[in-house]
C-alpha cells in the first residue's frame, strides 16, 4: 500500500542544510493499522507530509499504492491525495464558514462525483461518524471531538484506500479521544489502511504495529506483522498484543 | 462551478462582502454617468465648424479718436492684408465660429412676424469670405465684389443678397427650395433674396441651440473705431504669416492698436476649454476610483487568503490542485462583483435620472451599464489574481502545521 | 494614556506598511477629490460683499415683447435699456444707484516707450464706490457734480496705474483714451473680487476692470458698451435711435438700507413702469425684479453647473474610498483578535480597546488628511491650468485648510467606528483558549 525505501528529506536554507528525514523505510500492507511514533522533532510530521503527497522528497523512492509517485506534478499529485488518501488532523481544519454538509463535501467536489453521487456519499460517511442529523450546524456549534468525528467523515466520504491520521487525538480530552480511537479501529476492521502519527505511546499501543521514527530514522522496524488476521476479527485487544509480540 | 459553497460562506463574512459589492455598486454608478458626460462633451468638441481651422486666423485694428476714418482704414488694411506674401485670402468679419461673441438675430418669412420662424447669426463679410473661411458652397453662387455694401455703424443692415448655411436653409424653408427665395432680416422691408447656400458654418457661440443657424451678410462696417479681419495663409505659413500681418498693420497707420491675434486652433481650443476640462477632471475621477476601487479588492483579497491560509492548505491536502484554489478566489470575487454590479446598475440609472431632473441632463444610454459590467468583472478579476496566485502557491503541508 | 495608544497605533500602521499606504492614500485621495471641487464651489458662490450683500439690489424690468419673453421661463432680460437706467439714476430714489456698463477703450501713453493698448473698464455713476467700495490707493472716486458736468475724469485700476505710472501718486495727472484726455481722480488698491458679480452678464470671472468713467461722459462721446447688447425690435438707424430703443445693454444696482426702503423702492419701480406702459412700451405684464447680491448669483448661475456636478462626483469618490478603509480596517483589526483577546485578558477595558482603536484610525486619518491637502494643493493648480478664468476661486484659505484636515480625520474616524467597534466586541476568552 505505502511503500518507502531509503526516503530523504532534506530542508536547505541559504546556510543550513537540514536533514528532517536519512534513510527512512518503510512498508505499510493493505489494511494495515500503523502507528508511527517518536519524539518532537524526529520527523514524524514530514514523513506524513510525503506520504500524504504534500510534500516532495530528496532522495529515495516512494511507492504509493503501487504508483512510484517520485516525478509526478503537483495536479497529478493533488489527484492522487484526493482519490486514493483521506487526511486526519490534530486540529481538524473543518472550514469554519461551512457547515458540516459543505464541508464532507469539499474532497468530492475535487473529485467531481456526480451532485446525487455526493449528496449519498455525505450522508453516509456523516453517519457513520453519528452525525447525520446536523448536516446543517457550523464546525464552531460542535464540541471537539464531534468536529473530529466530522473531521473523519470527510476522509471517508471519498472512500480512500489510505488514512492518514496526524496526532488526531492531540486536541481531545481523553473521554473524546477513546471515541475517536474507535471510530478509526472500527475503520480499519472495515478494510481501510491506516497510519497513525503520534507522540502518545499508549494510542500507539492500540495499532497492530508501531513504527519509532529517531532523528529522521527508522529506528523500530516490526516485523511482518503476525496478527493481521486476529486485526480483522475486531478484537482491538488482539491487536495490541500484535504490537507487543 | 462550486457557486453554492461559496456563496454561504460568504453569507458568513457579510460586511466584507456588503463593502466590496458597495464599492463596486458606486463605482459602476458614478464610472456609467461620468463617461457618458465625457462622451457629450467630446461629441461637442469634434463637431466641425465648417470652415478651414488649420490655415486661418483673426486680429482688430482699433483706431483712437473721433477723427479716426474707420471706413478707409479699413478698404486699406484689406488690401494690404491681400497682397502680403503667404496670404491666401483676406475678408473683414465681425465674428468668427467658436469665437464666443457675435450677432445673431431672427429671420421671418413674413413682415411684420411676431416670433420668428428662425434664429441664425449674422457674419458681416465682403465677397472673400467663402474662399477665407473655406466655407463650401452647396448651391447657388458666391457675393459679386458690387453687393458689398457700406453700412454707417449703428445703421440698420438692409441686405438685397445673402448667403446662408444649410441648415437654416432647411429650418427656413423644409421643402429645401431656399435658393432664390426672400426672407427679411427685421421685421419690414425690404426683403433679402438668399443666392446661396454653404454646406456648414457654425454660429459664434458652442452651447447654442441653433449652432448651425449662420447667415453671411456682405457689407463693410467697421464697429466704430474696430475692424476684424479673418485671413487664410497658404498652407503650413500661418505662423509667419500672423507675425507679418500684424507688424505690417502697425507700420501702415500708427493712429490704432492692431491686437486680440488669434488663430483659429486657438479660437478653438479656447471655445472647449471648459468642456476640455470638464472631461480631464471627470476622467482623472473615473482612474482615481477604478484604482482605489481594485487596490481595496486585492487588499481585501490578500487579507481573506492570509486569514485562511490554513483552510486552503486543508483544500490542497484534500485533492485541490492549484488551480482549483485560484478559481476559488476568482469565483468568489466574481460572485462579490456581480452582487455589487447588480446595485450598481440600479444606482447608475437612478443617478442618471436625478441628473436629468436637476441639470436636464440627458438620459444614460441603455449601453453604458452593460459595458460597465464588463469592465468592472474584468477590473475584478484582475484585482483579485494576484492575491488568488498567492492563495494557489500556498503548500499543502500548511495543514498539517501545529497551530 | 493617549500617548501610549499613539504609539501603539503608529507601531501598528508600520508593522503592515502596504495595508496602511493603501489607506492613507485611499483617504488622501478621497479627501483630495471632494475639497478641490468643494473650494471651488465654495469660492464661486461664496457672498462677496457679505457686510451689505443684503442691501444692494440688482433692478430688472421686463420691457421685453409681447410675444416672447426674454428667458424661456418668464424672467426679465438681465440688463435694461439707456433710457430707464438714466430715468432710474436721476429719479435718485435709492438711497444709492448706479447704472453701469462695460467698455472698452484704446489707451495712448504718454510715455512713448509704451505701446498702445486697449483697456476693458466700466462706466458708472459715482455711486458706484460707495456702493461697491474698493478700497483707494490714491485719491478717491469722482463727486456727483462731476456726474451731472460730464467731467472728463477717471478712477484707474491699480494695475493700469502700475504699467502707466510706475504705481506713483498719479492723481492729478492725465491719460490719454481713445484720443481724449481724461484727468485722473483716483487709483484703486489692489481689488481681489472672487467674482465681478457687479455685471454678471458680461462673466462672473472676467479679468477686473481696468478703469471707471463717468456714465455722463462716456455717453457724451456715444460710446456703445463692449459687453452685451440685445434687442427684440431693431433699434432704427443712428446714435439717438439707439439710445431711445428698448435694447437693453447696462446694469443697474441700487443700495437700500432697510426692508422697508426695499418695498418703497419696488412700488416705485411698478409706477415707474405702469408710467411708461401709457407711453406704449412695456407690452408684457408687470414683472420687476429686485434680487439681492446672493439671488443675482444664484438666478445668474454664478457657480457653474459643472462645477456643481464635479463637487457631486468627488464627495460621491471619498465615500467609495471611505467604504474601502472600512473594508481595510475591519481586516486589519480583525486580525488583531487575538491581540485584543490578550489585551482584555490583562485587564483592557471594553473602552480602553475602542479608544486604542479609534486613535489607530484618527492616525490614518491624519496621514490621510495632511497627505490630502498637499493633493489638494495640486489638485487647485491643476484646475488653474485647466480653467483660465477660475485663478481667483481656485485657492487654499485657512478655512478650507483646516476643514481639509478635520474632513479627513472625520471620515477616518467614521471608517474606524464599525471595525473598532467590532474589535471591541472581541471575547478575551475566545482568543485564548489554546
Amino acid at each position: 500500500m505505502l511503500k518507502m525505501t531509503h526516503l530523504q528529506k532534506v530542508y536547505r536554507t541559504h546556510l543550513i542544510e537540514t536533514h528532517a528525514l536519512r534513510d527512512f523505510s518503510i512498508h505499510v500492507r493493505e489494511g494495515e493499522f500503523v502507528a508511527v511514533t517518536g519524539p518532537s522533532g524526529s520527523g514524524k510530521t514530514t514523513f506524513l507530509n510525503i506520504a500524504g503527497l504534500l510534500e516532495e522528497f530528496t532522495g529515495g523512492s516512494y511507492q504509493l499504492d503501487g504508483v512510484d509517485v517520485q516525478g509526478l506534478g503537483d495536479d497529478a499529485r493533488s489527484r492522487l491525495r484526493n482519490a486514493k488518501i483521506g487526511f486526519i488532523f490534530q486540529s481538524f481544519n473543518l472550514i469554519p464558514d461551512l457547515n458540516l454538509f459543505d464541508n464532507v463535501d469539499v474532497p468530492l467536489r475535487y473529485r467531481g462525483f456526480p451532485a446525487a453521487d455526493r449528496k449519498r456519499r455525505i450522508e453516509e460517511a456523516l453517519g457513520r461518524v453519528g452525525l447525520a442529523s446536523r448536516m446543517k450546524h457550523y464546525p464552531s456549534e460542535l464540541s471537539g471531538g464531534q468536529q473530529q468525528r466530522v473531521a473523519i467523515a470527510r476522509a471517508l466520504a471519498g472512500s480512500p484506500r489510505l488514512l492518514l491520521a496526524d496526532e488526531p487525538t492531540g486536541n481531545l480530552d481523553s473521554l473524546m479521544a477513546r471515541g475517536v480511537m474507535e471510530l478509526l479501529e472500527e475503520i480499519n476492521r472495515q478494510g481501510t489502511t491506516i497510519v497513525m502519527v503520534t507522540h502518545d505511546p499508549e494510542l500507539a499501543a492500540r495499532a497492530q504495529r508501531n513504527v519509532h521514527v529517531i532523528d529522521g530514522q527508522v529506528t523500530d522496524f516490526d516485523e511482518e506483522p503476525t496478527l493481521k488476521r486476529g486485526a480483522e476479527t475486531g478484537d482491538s485487544g488482539l491487536a495490541r498484543e500484535g504490537v507487543t509480540a | 462551478m462550486e457557486i453554492r459553497p461559496i456563496l454561504s460562506a460568504l453569507m458568513r463574512s457579510k460586511v466584507s462582502m456588503v463593502l466590496i459589492g458597495l464599492q463596486v455598486a458606486l463605482t459602476l454608478a458614478i464610472v456609467c454617468n461620468a463617461l457618458f458626460i465625457i462622451g457629450q462633451r467630446l461629441d461637442n468638441m469634434n463637431r466641425p465648424s465648417g470652415m478651414n481651422e488649420a490655415d486661418t486666423f483673426w486680429l482688430g485694428s482699433s483706431g483712437f479718436g473721433q477723427g479716426f476714418d474707420a471706413k478707409a482704414v479699413q478698404q486699406a488694411d484689406l488690401a494690404l492684408l491681400r497682397q502680403l506674401p503667404g496670404v491666401a485670402s483676406a475678408t473683414t468679419t465681425n465674428s468668427v465660429p467658436l469665437s464666443g461673441g457675435g450677432w445673431s438675430t431672427g429671420i421671418n418669412l413674413q413682415p411684420q412676424q411676431n416670433t420668428s420662424t428662425a434664429d441664425t447669426t449674422i457674419y458681416l463679410v465682403d465677397s472673400h469670405a467663402l474662399d477665407t473661411f473655406g466655407f463650401k458652397l452647396v448651391g447657388g453662387r458666391n457675393f459679386k465684389p458690387e453687393e458689398v455694401t457700406r453700412t454707417t455703424f449703428g445703421d440698420q443692415l438692409k441686405p438685397a443678397s445673402i448667403i446662408v448655411s444649410k441648415a437654416l436653409a432647411d429650418a427656413l424653408f423644409p421643402d429645401g427650395d431656399a435658393l432664390g427665395k426672400q426672407v427679411y432680416m427685421d421685421q419690414d422691408p425690404p426683403t433679402s433674396t438668399i443666392v446661396g447656400i454653404i454646406e456648414r458654418a457654425q454660429q459664434p457661440w458652442v452651447s447654442s441651440d441653433s449652432i448651425e443657424n449662420a447667415t453671411l451678410v456682405p457689407t463693410y462696417m467697421p464697429y466704430g473705431n474696430y475692424s476684424r479681419y479673418l485671413v487664410r495663409a497658404e498652407p503650413g505659413r500661418r505662423d509667419e504669416v500672423m507675425k507679418l500681418a500684424e507688424q505690417k498693420l502697425s507700420e501702415a497707420n500708427p493712429s490704432r492698436i492692431v491686437g486680440r491675434l488669434r488663430s483659429m486652433e486657438q479660437v478653438r481650443e479656447e471655445a472647449y476649454a471648459g468642456d476640455r476640462a470638464m472631461a480631464i477632471i471627470l476622467g482623472a475621477v473615473i482612474v482615481a476610483l477604478l484604482a482605489v476601487t481594485a487596490l481595496g479588492i486585492v487588499g481585501m483579497a490578500s487579507f481573506w487568503v492570509a486569514q485562511r491560509t490554513r483552510q486552503i492548505g486543508t483544500r490542497r491536502a484534500l485533492g485541490a490542485t492549484r488551480f482549483d484554489i485560484l478559481r476559488y478566489f476568482q469565483t468568489e470575487n466574481f460572485i462579490i462583483t456581480t452582487l455589487g454590479l447588480v446595485a450598481g446598475g440600479i444606482l447608475a440609472y437612478a443617478l442618471s435620472l436625478w441628473l436629468m431632473q436637476t441639470y436636464q441632463a440627458p438620459r444614460l444610454p441603455w449601453y453604458y451599464v452593460p459595458v460597465g459590467f464588463l469592465s468592472l468583472w474584468l477590473l475584478g478579476q484582475l484585482a483579485v489574481l494576484g492575491p488568488a496566485l498567492r492563495a494557489s502557491r500556498v503548500p499543502p503541508a500548511v495543514a498539517t502545521r501545529s497551530v | 494614556m493617549l500617548g501610549y495608544y499613539l504609539q501603539l497605533g503608529l507601531r501598528s500602521l508600520k508593522r503592515n506598511p502596504v495595508l496602511t499606504a493603501l489607506m492613507v492614500v485611499g483617504i488622501a485621495l478621497g479627501i483630495a477629490a471632494s475639497m478641490t471641487t468643494l473650494t471651488v464651489l465654495h469660492l464661486m458662490g461664496s457672498d462677496p460683499i457679505p457686510w451689505k450683500s443684503d442691501k444692494l439690489h440688482y433692478v430688472q424690468l421686463d420691457n421685453w415683447s409681447a410675444d416672447q419673453p426674454f428667458y424661456d421661463d418668464g424672467r426679465p432680460p438681465d440688463q435694461i435699456t439707456y433710457r430707464d437706467a438714466v430715468a432710474l439714476t436721476e429719479a435718485g430714489k435709492a438711497d444709492r444707484q448706479s447704472a453701469m456698463f462695460k467698455l472698452s477703450l484704446p489707451i495712448q501713453p504718454e510715455n512713448k516707450e509704451l505701446k498702445p493698448f486697449q483697456s476693458l473698464g466700466r462706466v458708472a455713476y459715482s455711486d458706484f464706490f460707495a456702493m461697491f467700495e474698493p478700497r483707494f490707493k490714491y485719491g478717491g472716486p469722482w463727486n456727483r457734480d462731476q456726474d451731472d458736468s460730464h467731467a472728463r475724469v477717471v478712477v484707474l485700476g491699480k494695475d493700469i496705474n502700475e504699467k502707466l505710472f510706475g504705481g506713483q501718486d498719479s492723481t492729478g495727472r492725465s491719460v490719454r483714451m481713445d484720443g481724449s484726455d481724461y484727468t485722473i481722480v483716483g487709483v484703486l488698491d489692489a481689488w481681489n473680487l472672487r467674482s465681478r458679480y457687479y455685471d454678471l452678464t458680461n462673466g462672473a470671472f472676467a479679468d477686473p476692470d481696468e478703469f471707471f468713467m463717468p456714465f455722463t461722459t462716456a455717453l457724451d462721446l456715444k460710446q456703445r458698451s463692449s459687453g452685451n447688447n440685445s434687442c427684440w425690435r431693431s433699434p432704427g438707424d443712428g446714435w439717438d435711435a439707439y439710445l431711445a430703443s428698448d435694447c437693453v445693454w447696462m446694469q443697474m444696482w441700487v443700495e437700500l438700507d432697510s426692508p422697508a426702503r426695499l418695498a418703497e423702492y419696488k412700488s416705485f419701480l411698478d409706477s415707474y413702469v405702469n408710467e411708461q406702459k401709457k407711453l406704449g412700451r412695456f407690452p408684457r405684464p408687470l414683472n420687476n425684479r429686485l434680487l439681492d447680491v446672493n439671488q443675482w448669483m444664484e438666478d445668474q448661475q454664478v457657480v457653474s453647473r459643472d462645477v456643481e456636478v464635479q463637487t457631486g462626483l468627488g464627495f460621491a469618490f471619498l465615500v467609495v474610498c471611505l467604504v474601502n478603509t472600512i473594508g481595510l480596517l475591519l481586516a486589519k483589526f480583525t486580525r488583531k483578535a487575538g491581540e485584543i483577546g490578550l489585551r482584555r485578558a490583562l485587564g483592557a477595558s471594553r473602552r480602553d480597546v475602542f479608544t486604542q482603536f479609534l486613535v489607530e484610525s484618527g492616525v490614518v486619518g491624519l496621514s490621510g488628511g495632511l497627505l490630502g491637502l498637499v493633493l489638494t494643493g495640486l489638485g487647485l493648480v491643476a484646475v488653474r491650468a485647466l480653467y483660465e478664468e477660475y485663478q481667483t476661486v481656485a485657492h487654499l484659505d485657512w478655512t478650507m485648510v483646516l476643514t481639509t484636515i478635520g474632513l479627513a480625520i472625520l471620515a477616518a474616524l467614521l471608517a474606524g467606528l464599525y471595525p473598532t467597534w467590532r474589535a471591541c466586541r472581541v471575547q478575551p476568552a475566545a482568543q485564548l483558549k489554546m
